[in-house]
């Protein structure tokens, strides 16, 4: 950059324009400014700093040198002043509508609606998502150049002619030694503008203790926050502010924009993590996971850019720690399914659901499982050991057996998911033991297992990585707890109703003892009422499961009362009060039938059957 | 085969030494070896730092002795780190491996292996705002270099001499950050930065000039949450520090209190040398009995620290690192010397002023080579102590407990 005319320039001309300006010695420089002032003065001053630099080498006599040494250094501390006083000036916030995150075309529209200055991040985990999936649809060796020029979005900070005075005053303070002082302003300007884009984003200073002290859901609401801000952070921020160092230290050498761009930006980027961090070593417990996850994405989805911003070896810190905090998250993500795993198959609860029906634990460990198949594509990844389980020999009673060999072709973490089914089975098997009705034992186990069976029915991912082989397993299952159940309930109520004991003689039509008859009538009605008043109680949730269960007990009540009822009514009915002994019609029977498994108590007169 | 062994594969990695049958006596008699001679790899690691520190940091800046392993130089600090890997290293194999997991929850361990994750915890903070307050420590060290380079031209001439100055008036105020006079004040620290006409001056108005590093330190440099404070967090860690007495002296209680020790010791040290986020109030002692003759060196180096600390209490310097104070005891004579220069100067002055220059600039030399490594075993020291604890926890999550119950 050549000024005009500085040949014509003396030396104690040059002096001269120094001096006037040095603002220890005049009021009059000290209340104004170069730079922002007439563009002759500055092309005046700037020509006279030049002059006064070359001479440096060719003044001998030593008064001499000392005194161009001294206008050196009043210049410097001038331009000091001025380079620091262009960026103070041009250190505006960022605007909240730069904020928005630059991998969404359509967020920008969003956040600048919901209000101007504070970025008022809205959540929308929708979109999020969609975000992710189309970063993440890439093939993933072509994807890092892509993402990265299409998701680095560099704003312009400070206007251009700042930026061309800002080079001039750092290239002269450069030659003249004074580099330590310049980087030295920038930094502390531009850090403290860092600062109010951070403050802006939400991202807040919190130690590690703050974080363990933080209630879950609190912490997810943070969390969501942090990676929107993150992704700004990176995308924008940092990389304005490293286009800003290339742009004011061009052609003054690599080193010296990149000491710049560090003395800016390292404070806040390890503050910027270290909330990551401190997530990542946060107690595991199981309803982190998929958070845990998302953060894991989303910082996996930044490495790149990480890496293509903060690319020089002084940098390299920030970029190792962001990959360290990457591997613990992955790690959290592995420990806290091992950790789900135990807890499900030690879940200690022993208070039998009432009603045999679903027991909590079910639910809860089959929305956990489907949310798991949501984010499959990520845990995928992650999990890619089998998880232990007990072999078939191993006579362990506290631990399911399963022999994973079975299962070819599975991913690990199919695996893992089948243990987990696998393992609820068993805890609820020994749950079902503490019921003290035999029928219910059954009855409990058939619906939890259907209910399983529903959920990976009723979700593709779900079912894909289980696999129709283990399902078919699980509805044998339940079938045979259905049939179970009703050898456990209804053999001993039809066995009032079979043949033998009731003749006396071999012939048919004589020799029934009638007082036998009465016994198993009156046995029966006993039974029967007290089976339904039981088991009208008991709870079939599933409609389907309901009505097919009645059915089945129907079909073998039914027809072995009816034909009870053809063959014996008329001894009753020709001996005293037969109202005591035959109390119920076939159509009564299959009226109470339909009381069965409702969850619904019922009065103790069943109608009558109609004279 | 026992149920441990179904319980997750993370336990497969810990230790051939489950599958071995031992007898329990035969078990017993190892174990003490294991924890003798923990005790006394301890002792012997810290008695090397006593000896080591030859000088007290003030004697040693005092004179230009360029013993590097003076108590509280980044170089001793870097061997503190060191002896502290190494005591966790060994804690943790007497912890975990080849122990039963449900050893770690029988009384007193169930109470006393908690409250040690719990101090680890609050170190790791304490890692964070030291490893800022190295940050800072740099930003001094440059400041000082800026002098070096002024005062090493020839011949020293008024430019040099105003440029100097400037620089070492900022370091000095940077240092003063925690003068208790508040003249390195506190009012001073949002004005900075508003924005408009021309904040700072040249080296004339060197008050504001104060405030405004002073404030720039502040705002830049402390980088932890509002209100924490390293001195009590410091304090807290050192709550519940007892050591086991009676019966639970046996067995591991005992490695488990000289581990605490030594976590609270270290950050202690780190605390008192590094400037960072709000030290007023260290405590200068925490209770190790005098009688455990493992914890001699240990006593031994606390006291010598805690005598630094209220030298710098009374005056008022920023930091025991020995090389901070170095930088400060020269800035100060230098900025004596460039407040009452007069170009040309004496002869002998000059003489003086490079040699006190020399030890600046080798100083310098030391921060430059010695903090950034600092800093990366600070972080090496924040890896170890999380990897341990949890494992620590995923051991104690396999006893027995469920951590938590599947809520509906």
């Amino acid at each position: 950059m050549e000024p005009p005319e500085e040949s014509k320039l003396g030396l104690e001309e040059a002096e001269e324009i120094v001096l006037r300006w040095d603002s220890t010695t005049s009021e009059e420089a000290r209340d104004n400014m170069i730079f922002g002032g007439d563009r002759l003065e500055v092309d005046r001053y700037l020509n006279a700093v030049d002059r006064i630099q070359r001479s440096m080498s060719s003044v001998s006599i030593s008064d001499d040198q000392a005194k161009v040494n001294s206008a050196i250094q009043i210049a410097m501390a001038r331009l000091e002043d001025e380079f620091r006083n262009i960026l103070l000036i041009h250190t505006t916030p960022i605007e909240a509508d730069s904020l928005s995150d630059p991998s969404s075309s359509t967020h920008s529209a969003a956040t600048s609606s919901g209000g101007a200055a504070s970025a008022d991040f809205e959540d929308d985990p929708d979109e999020d998502k969609d975000e992710e999936e189309i970063l993440r649809r890439g093939d993933s060796s072509n994807s890092v150049s892509y993402r990265s020029t299409s998701s680095i979005r560099e704003i312009d900070l400070i206007p251009s002619d700042a930026v061309i005075d800002l080079g001039s005053i750092a290239e002269r303070m450069i030659s003249a030694g004074y580099l330590r002082e310049c980087i030295q302003v920038y930094g502390s300007v531009r850090k403290s503008a860092v600062d109010s884009s951070f403050r802006k984003l939400g991202i807040e200073k919190l130690s590690i203790g703050d974080i363990q002290r933080l209630e879950w859901d609190q912490l997810e609401t943070k969390i969501r926050r942090w990676i929107r801000a993150a992704k700004v952070c990176i995308r924008i921020v940092f990389a304005s502010e490293k286009k800003l160092c290339e742009q004011i230290f061009e052609g003054l050498g690599t080193a010296i924009d990149d000491a710049c761009f560090m003395e800016t930006v390292k404070g806040p980027a390890i503050q910027l993590f270290n909330f990551a961090e401190a997530i990542s070593i946060s107690r595991r417990s199981p309803e982190k996971l998929f958070k845990i996850l998302d953060l894991h994405d989303a910082l996996m989805d930044l490495i790149p850019d990480i890496d293509a911003v903060f690319e020089s070896k002084s940098s390299e810190s920030i970029r190792i720690q962001a990959a360290e905090i990457l591997s613990r998250l992955a790690e959290a993500a592995r420990g806290i399914l091992s950790e789900f795993e135990n807890a499900v198959l030690r879940e200690p609860s022993r208070v039998p659901v009432p009603g045999g029906t679903i027991h909590p634990l079910t639910r809860y460990v089959m929305n956990y499982i489907s949310l798991i198949s949501d984010y499959k594509q990520t845990l995928n990844e992650l999990i890619v050991s089998k998880p232990s389980a007990g072999s078939r020999y191993s006579g362990d009673p506290t631990t399911p057996d399963m022999e994973f060999a079975e299962l070819e072709g599975k991913t690990p973490l199919a695996l893992h998911l089948i243990w987990i089914i696998v393992i609820l089975q068993f805890n609820l098997d020994g749950k079902s033991k503490h019921y003290k009705d035999a029928s219910l034992v059954h009855l409990f186990m058939m619906n939890n297992v259907h209910y399983i069976v529903q959920k990976v029915k009723g979700s593709p991912e779900l079912r894909e990585m289980i696999g129709d082989d283990y399902l078919k397993k699980m509805t044998g299952k339940f079938r045979l707890a259905a049939t179970n159940y009703q050898r456990a309930t209804w053999v001993r109520v039809l066995y009032c109703l079979r043949d033998e004991g009731l003749h006396v003689s071999g012939s048919f039509s004589s020799g029934v003892s009638k007082s036998a008859l009465r016994e198993r009538f009156k046995t029966f009605n006993a039974m029967f009422e007290e089976v339904h008043r039981t088991q009208a109680m008991w709870l079939v949730p599933d409609s389907q499961l309901r009505e097919e269960l009645r059915i089945s007990v129907s079909e073998k009540l039914i027809p072995a009362y009816r034909s009870f009822l053809g063959r014996f009514r008329n001894h009753i009915e020709s001996g005293r009060h037969p109202e005591n002994y035959i109390k119920y019609s076939v159509e009564d029977l299959e009226n109470a039938v339909l009381d069965f498994f409702e969850g619904l108590p019922v009065s103790q007169h069943l109608r009558r059957r109609s004279q | 085969m026992r149920a441990t062994e179904n319980q997750g594969s993370f336990l497969n990695r810990i230790s051939i030494r489950r599958n071995q049958v031992v007898s329990m006596e035969g078990n017993h008699e190892q174990e003490l070896d294991d924890l003798e001679i923990f005790q006394k790899h301890v002792a012997d690691r810290f008695s090397n730092l006593l000896s080591s520190s030859s000088s007290s940091p003030e004697e040693s800046a005092a004179t230009a002795a360029t013993s590097s392993d003076s108590l509280l130089s980044i170089a001793w600090l870097r061997k503190l780190l060191d002896t502290f890997l190494c005591c966790e290293a060994e804690f943790k194999a007497l912890l975990i491996i080849g122990r039963e997991p449900s050893q770690v929850s029988k009384p007193p361990l169930d109470r006393l292996v908690p409250e040690l994750l719990d101090r680890v915890v609050k170190a790791l903070d304490v890692c964070n705002a030291v490893t800022h307050g190295v940050d800072a420590v740099r930003h001094c060290q440059k400041l000082a270099e800026i002098a070096v380079s002024a005062l090493g031209q020839r011949p020293i001439g008024d430019g040099q001499v105003r440029r100097a100055k400037k620089a070492l008036n900022s370091l000095i105020a940077a240092m003063a950050i925690e003068d208790r006079d508040g003249s390195a004040g506190s009012k001073g620290t949002e004005r900075a930065w508003s924005f408009g006409r021309r904040g700072s001056s040249a080296a004339g108005a060197s008050g504001s000039n104060k405030d405004q590093a002073t404030a720039q330190f502040r705002s830049m440099w402390w980088g932890m949450a509002k209100g924490w404070s390293a001195a009590k967090q410091v304090q807290a860690m050192s709550a519940n520090l007892v050591a086991p007495r009676g019966n639970e002296s046996s067995g591991l209680a005992h490695p488990v209190y000289i581990m605490s020790t030594v976590v609270v010791f270290v950050m202690w040290a780190l605390v008192a040398a590094i400037p960072c986020q709000e030290r007023t109030g260290l405590a200068t002692h925490f209770q190790v009995p005098r009688q455990l003759g493992w914890a001699q060196p240990i006593i031994g180096l606390q006291d010598k620290i805690a005598e630094e600390w209220k030298k710098k209490e009374k005056k008022g310097t920023a930091g025991l690192l020995e090389e901070m104070q170095r930088l400060e005891r020269l800035g100060q004579s230098l900025v004596e010397f460039a407040d009452s220069f007069r170009f040309p100067a004496e002869a002998e002055k000059l003489e003086e002023v490079a040699a006190q220059v020399a030890e600046l600039a080798e100083t310098c030399r030391r921060m430059e080579e010695g903090l950034v490594p600092l800093q990366q075993q600070i972080r090496e020291v924040f890896h170890k102590v999380v990897r341990t604890r949890t494992e620590v926890l995923e051991v104690l999550d396999q006893v027995g407990k469920v951590s938590s119950t599947p809520t509906m």
